[in-house]
């Protein structure tokens, strides 16, 4: 019962904490994905869409990925490239992508007399790892979304701190002018990490369709894009914080998908559900001390 | 004569909404469908009676409320996202103070207090952000969905029909409905109250002392103290009011239309509010006529996804592309602002 519980809480990570390392990387550029619900929807209906057509999940990923790419490109555009608003563009493009999916979904699929499914991502248990007691089935008996998490936290933080990328990465945040003079195009730098922020959420959007359900429907995100905008916040912008953040949220939606089976009748299924959020709240109200780029949200103006 | 930054609003908007409505032309084609005589369709269903016509102005109501909400936190430089849960809490508040006193009485009381209950919700997001410094956008955000599995908990719980067959209230009496403004449409009082409710909120924001501070902190902050406006208590207050604006949408909604309170009511007002909001620059009076376009967006793509099999989302799609041309349009104003400053300048006028 445990290890179920645990072993569910590392799979409703993964979707949350691949979201927020890519919000991680992008705001320490400056720009908050805002789109991030969007993209995550729309990574979901193209990873759903493509892998029910093709039959193959690799192919769903890969249409997640570039999906949501090209949602992350067109908000890249608009905040980056025009220097509109973050939070109103983000709004405005999450509309749009979920009228999009919903008119996409009929224009593919019409109206279906049994619900589309197909076969989720199967679980891979690693050779003797997956063995060890208690440890072995909760992290090692996942599927292969679920470990690619365990080597881009490492990598993401080595990045991010020991690497000359890392540092213009965060400088853009930072200190833009500085890397203006330097000869690096503030614009292209944050162009480029939201891009692949959209790629990499596009993927997480595309968990929630074939990662374990296997189907599609316009309300399965549920606010779990901004869950993940949230954790960047609260892992203070490190890919660390952010990797303690998901697990503590994955644990939560794990908890409530356990209480909601078991129809316990003493407190209430919503409060469960509502659980996730509550704990946002909580947090974002309780924490003292924040390390916000200094330059988050802030458009950039090069001197020409 | 309009001044130029006025007609710079209408020229980019009226082609934001043109944009939108060609680029949503081109998604029906993946329909095989004629997307000239599916517009076609749009626009005269829109007016093809009185009783349509009153239902813009239904749907228009509850819109005004939200993007009043939105517009009236970002004048102080504050992100207001869930007007959606403030609703949602007001319409609680509505049907239940209508179950209880199943008379007229009902209705100036579901106001005032459906008003203080969206009001406490979002001073709550006022409060975390002046003493807590917590992120206003995030909490808000969140608090939507907490307040919607509050409402679906209350609904299958305490507020539940005495049938117990679905999770909704009991039909509201009649009394307590919203009257009619104009015989043989479903058009109440409620969108006079809204007029009301913009009227106010520009009055307040643009001719009170309290107005101008507000605007003093959205603009800046730093300033705004030093010359002696305290930011924290306009933050708190103006998220009441925000939140009571909100609320009072639960009041025309549950009062005015469905005359109850069920599962999935009206969920995507509050995302509405906000694309109203940016369609009106944040200006109340400009919210009342883009609340009226989107709710005439809204009525004619209903009747058209029955007659034309074009399905309703498609309007939702049109209102996505009609918000991201006017979020582009804000640059070519800035743009067309700057060139006309540079020919002053080098005209010598300034």
């Amino acid at each position: 019962m445990l290890i179920n519980l645990f072993s569910r809480a590392v799979l409703m990570s993964t979707p949350l904490l691949l979201g927020s390392l890519s919000e991680v990387f992008s705001e320490r550029t400056g720009v908050m994905v805002t789109a991030i619900e969007g993209i995550f929807l729309m990574g979901a209906w193209a990873g759903f869409t493509a892998a029910y057509i093709t039959g193959s999940l690799a192919m769903g990923l890969l249409y997640a990925a570039l999906s949501g790419l090209l949602v992350a490109m067109l908000y890249a555009y608009i905040v980056v490239t025009l220097k509109q608003h973050q939070i109103v563009t983000g709004t405005a493009i999450n509309i749009l992508i979920l009228g999009l999916c919903s008119f996409l979904q009929r224009v593919v699929f019409g109206v279906p007399l049994s619900p589309l499914t197909v076969e989720p991502l199967q679980k891979i248990a690693i050779p003797l790892l997956s063995k060890i007691p208690f440890i072995g089935p909760i992290f090692f008996q996942q599927n292969i979304l679920t470990y690619s998490i365990y080597v881009l936290v490492p990598l993401g933080y080595f990045i991010l701190y020991k690497t000359s990328l890392g540092l213009v990465i965060r400088s853009t945040g930072e200190n833009p002018e500085a890397v203006d003079v330097s000869g690096i195009s503030v614009s292209r730098v944050r162009f480029v990490t939201v891009s692949i922020s959209g790629i990499i959420c596009g993927i997480a959007g595309a968990f929630y369709s074939i990662g374990y359900l296997g189907k599609f429907t316009t309300n399965m995100i549920g606010g779990r894009g901004w869950i993940a905008f949230a954790i960047c916040f609260l892992g203070n912008w490190n890919p660390i914080g952010a990797f303690v953040g998901t697990l503590i949220f994955g644990l939560a939606e794990a908890f409530a998908i356990l209480m909601q089976a078991n129809a316990s009748t003493i407190l209430p299924n919503e409060l469960f559900i509502s659980l996730p959020y509550i704990l946002t709240i909580v947090l974002t109200i309780s924490r003292k001390s924040f390390n916000v780029p200094s330059k988050l949200g802030v458009a950039y103006y090069e001197e020409h | 004569m309009m001044d130029k930054k006025t007609r710079d609003i209408l020229i980019t908007n009226f082609f934001a909404v043109v944009l939108g409505l060609i680029l949503s032309g081109i998604m029906i084609l993946f329909l095989k469908k004629n997307p000239f005589s599916v517009f076609g369709i749009l626009f005269s269903s829109m007016f093809r009676d009185g009783y349509t016509i009153g239902e813009i102005f239904v749907k228009a109501t509850p819109l005004i409320f939200t993007a009043l909400a939105f517009a009236f936190t970002f004048k102080a430089n504050l992100f207001n996202i869930g007007a959606q849960g403030q609703f949602y809490i007001g319409s609680i508040t509505a049907v239940s103070v209508s179950l209880l006193i199943p008379s007229a009485l009902a209705i100036p009381v579901a106001i005032v207090l459906s008003f203080l209950a969206g009001g406490l919700w979002g001073g709550f997001m006022g409060v975390s952000k002046a003493k807590f410094k917590a992120n206003e956008f995030l909490i808000s955000m969140m608090s939507t969905y907490v307040a919607l599995n509050l409402m679906n908990y209350l609904l299958r719980t305490i507020l539940m029909e005495s049938k117990g067959e679905y999770p909704q209230t009991e039909s509201l009496a009649k009394s307590t409905w919203l009257f009619k403004i104009v015989p043989h449409t479903r058009l109440h009082f409620g969108f006079i109250l809204a007029i009301l409710a913009a009227v106010t909120v520009w009055l307040i924001l643009y001719r009170t002392t309290f107005g101008f501070r507000i605007r003093a902190v959205g603009q800046n902050q730093e300033a705004a103290r030093m010359s002696g406006v305290n930011p924290e208590i306009i933050y708190i207050i103006s998220f009441i009011i925000s939140g009571g604006l909100a609320g009072l949408a639960g009041v025309t909604e549950v009062n005015g239309v469905q005359h109850m309170l069920l599962q999935g009511f009206n969920p995507s007002i509050g995302a509405l509010g906000i694309g109203i909001a940016i369609l009106a620059n944040g200006n109340p009076i400009g919210i009342i006529f883009a609340s009226i376009l989107f709710g005439a967006l809204h009525v004619g793509g209903t009747i058209m996804g029955q007659l034309s099999g074009v399905p309703s989302s498609i309007i939702n799609l049109m209102e996505g592309f009609v918000m991201v041309f006017v979020i582009i349009s804000y640059f070519v104003r800035r743009k067309w602002e700057m060139n006309r400053d540079k020919k002053l300048l080098m005209e010598g006028n300034v």
